[in-house]
C-alpha cells in the first residue's frame, strides 16, 4: 500500500511539475514570437521527421539588394538616350499655361498616363515661373497703368523612350484631353535644355574668361 | 521593303481662344529626316493583295464638354468647401480698409493728421477698380458654345465644337460610290504614309492642312474582291489607316462636295458594317 501511495504521489508531483514547467515554457514563446519560419528557442528540432522545417517561408522570398542611399547634394545628369529605329529618344513634354492648378493637373494626368501605357517617364520637373505685367494705356491719359499680372507656369515631363507605334495613340490622347488655356509642346531633350536649368554664376564665368584670355 | 529611320520633330500645339479659329495652332518643323533608302529587291514575294492607304483626318474639340450632372454636383461641392476654407485675399483686405477709412473720414471728430502720411493715400479706391472691372466684363460678349443650326449641318468643320470630328469622303470604289475615309492606291517606291498624304491632298476643292501623327498605321482593313473579278494577281485590297490632326482648312468647299464631318456616334449611319467594325477600333470616342 505504501509504495502505491508513494507512486501515486510521485506521479501527482510529476504531473504538477510538468504543468508548471509547461506554463514557464509558454511564456518564452509569447515574448519571442516565432520569426521567419524559424523555431522558438526552446522547441526541439525533429530533424528526421518529414515535417521538419514546416512553416519556413523566408527562403522563398527574392533577395532584396541593399538600397544605396542617394546623396541629394550631388547632382547627377540623367543620360540622354538617342533615337533608335523603333523608338524616339529622350522627349520633353511641356505644359504651359497661366492657371497653375490646371497646368499641374494636366501634367499629373500625363504622368499617370505614361505609367498606364508603360512609357517610362524619367524626370518631371517645373521650370521657373515667368511673370508678365500687362500695362495698358488709358484713352485720355498718357501714363501707362498696371492692368494685370500674368504668371506663366511650365511643367516638363521627360520620357526616356517612346515606342514609335505607340506614339500616335499617346499623342491623340494628350491632344484630346488638353484643357483650355494650356499649351502642349513636345521637344527633344538636349544638353542645352539641361544646362539652361542651372543658375548663372557670374564670378565663375568671369574667372573662366580670364583664364582663357591668358 | 524600304527601310526608313525615324522622323524627329519639334511640334507645338496651342489651345487658346484666338478669334474665331476652330483649329489649334500647330507648328511643326522636322529637325532631321533621313532620306528613304529604297532597296531594289530583285526577289520580292509578289503578293496578290493591292495596297492602299487611307487617312483618318480628325478635327479636335475646340471647347470642353459640359459637366455631367454628377460632375456638376461635385464641382459645386468643391467650390463651396474651398470658399469656406479660404482666407481673405489682398483685394478684399483693401476693400475693407478703404471702407473703414471712409467711415472714419465721415465721422464727426475726424482729424486728417492722425491718418497715415499723405504719401500713402491712394487716389483710386479698390471699389472703383472693382466697378471698372465689372463694367469691362459686361462689355465682353463670349461666343455661344452650342449653336444648333451649325451643329445640324454635317458638311461644315465648325459643327459640334465640344466633340472630335472625322472626315468622310464619298469615293468610287470598284463600281459603287460609298462613304469612307479618303484613300488612294499605293504606288511603288513610296511609303504608306506618303500615300496617305497623297490621299489627303488629292481630295478635290478643300485644302486641308494636316499633321500626321507618326509613321505607323493605326488600323488595317482588307476586303476581297467578288469572285467574278478575282484574278491570280489580285485577290483583294488591304487598306492601311493613318491618323492625322487637322491644322487648317482652306476655303470652305462647295456645298455639293462630298465631304462630311461626323462624330463617332454618327459614323455607323454612313459606313458599311464590316468597315465600320475595323475603323471603330482606332477612332477614340473622347
Amino acid at each position: 500500500m505504501n509504495p502505491i501511495f508513494r507512486k501515486v504521489s510521485f506521479t501527482q508531483q510529476s504531473f504538477v511539475l510538468n504543468q508548471a514547467l509547461s506554463l514557464c515554457w509558454a511564456k518564452p514563446s509569447i515574448q519571442h514570437p516565432v520569426w521567419g519560419g524559424m523555431t522558438a528557442v526552446n522547441e526541439r528540432q525533429y530533424k528526421s521527421m518529414p515535417t521538419h522545417g514546416i512553416g519556413r517561408w523566408r527562403h522563398l522570398l527574392l533577395r532584396q539588394k541593399a538600397k544605396k542611399k542617394r546623396d541629394r547634394n550631388v547632382i547627377v545628369q540623367k543620360p540622354i538616350f538617342p533615337a533608335t529605329d523603333t523608338a524616339y529618344g529622350t522627349l520633353n513634354v511641356i505644359a504651359l499655361g497661366y492657371d497653375m492648378t490646371v497646368v499641374e493637373h494636366y501634367s499629373q494626368y500625363i504622368h499617370n498616363l505614361c505609367h498606364r501605357l508603360g512609357v517610362k517617364a524619367g524626370d518631371s520637373y517645373a521650370l521657373p515661373t515667368k511673370t508678365t505685367e500687362v500695362l495698358l494705356m488709358p484713352g485720355q491719359g498718357t501714363k501707362m497703368y498696371l492692368d494685370a499680372v500674368l504668371k506663366t507656369h511650365k511643367r516638363v515631363i521627360q520620357l526616356s523612350s517612346l515606342n514609335a507605334a505607340l506614339f500616335p495613340v499617346f499623342m491623340e490622347l494628350l491632344l484630346k484631353n488638353q484643357p483650355e488655356g494650356v499649351q502642349l509642346s513636345l521637344q527633344e531633350h538636349t544638353n542645352a535644355d539641361y544646362q539652361a536649368r542651372f543658375k548663372v554664376r557670374p564670378e565663375l564665368q568671369g574667372l573662366m574668361v580670364k583664364i582663357n584670355n591668358k | 521593303m524600304a527601310s526608313r529611320s525615324l522622323f524627329q520633330f519639334v511640334t507645338c500645339f496651342g489651345r487658346s481662344a484666338a478669334g474665331k479659329s476652330v483649329f489649334r495652332q500647330f507648328s511643326g518643323s522636322p529637325v532631321s529626316r533621313e532620306r528613304l533608302q529604297t532597296n531594289v529587291l530583285t526577289e520580292r514575294a509578289s503578293s496578290p493583295w493591292n495596297l492602299a492607304a487611307a487617312v483618318c483626318l480628325q478635327r479636335l474639340p475646340v471647347i470642353s464638354q459640359d459637366y455631367t450632372p454628377i460632375e456638376q454636383q461635385f464641382a459645386d461641392l468643391m467650390q463651396e468647401m474651398e470658399l469656406e476654407k479660404s482666407v481673405v485675399g489682398d483685394h478684399e483686405l483693401r476693400l475693407q480698409e478703404d471702407a473703414e477709412k471712409m467711415s472714419r473720414k465721415q465721422a464727426a471728430n475726424y482729424d486728417s493728421d492722425e491718418d497715415d502720411d499723405p504719401r500713402h493715400q491712394e487716389t483710386i479706391l479698390a471699389q472703383d477698380l472693382e466697378d471698372s472691372w465689372e463694367l469691362r466684363l459686361k462689355n465682353f460678349q463670349p461666343a455661344p458654345r452650342v449653336r444648333d443650326d451649325v451643329d445640324k449641318d454635317l458638311t461644315t468643320v465648325e459643327r459640334c465644337l465640344a466633340d472630335s470630328l472625322v472626315l468622310l469622303a464619298e469615293q468610287q470604289v470598284g463600281a459603287a460610290k460609298m462613304w469612307l475615309l479618303p484613300q488612294t492606291q499605293w504606288k511603288e517606291g513610296e511609303t504608306l504614309r506618303q500615300t496617305a498624304e497623297r490621299a489627303l491632298a488629292s481630295l478635290p476643292a478643300a485644302g486641308f492642312k494636316a499633321t500626321f501623327l507618326g509613321n505607323s498605321p493605326c488600323g488595317v482593313y482588307k476586303y476581297k474582291l467578288p469572285k467574278a473579278i478575282r484574278t491570280e494577281g489580285s485577290i483583294g485590297t488591304k487598306v492601311f489607316f493613318f491618323k492625322a490632326i487637322l491644322s487648317k482648312s482652306g476655303p470652305s468647299p462647295a456645298p455639293n462636295a462630298s465631304f462630311l464631318w461626323v462624330k463617332k456616334s454618327e459614323l455607323q449611319h454612313y459606313l458599311k458594317p464590316a468597315y465600320m467594325m475595323k475603323v471603330d477600333r482606332f477612332i477614340l470616342g473622347l
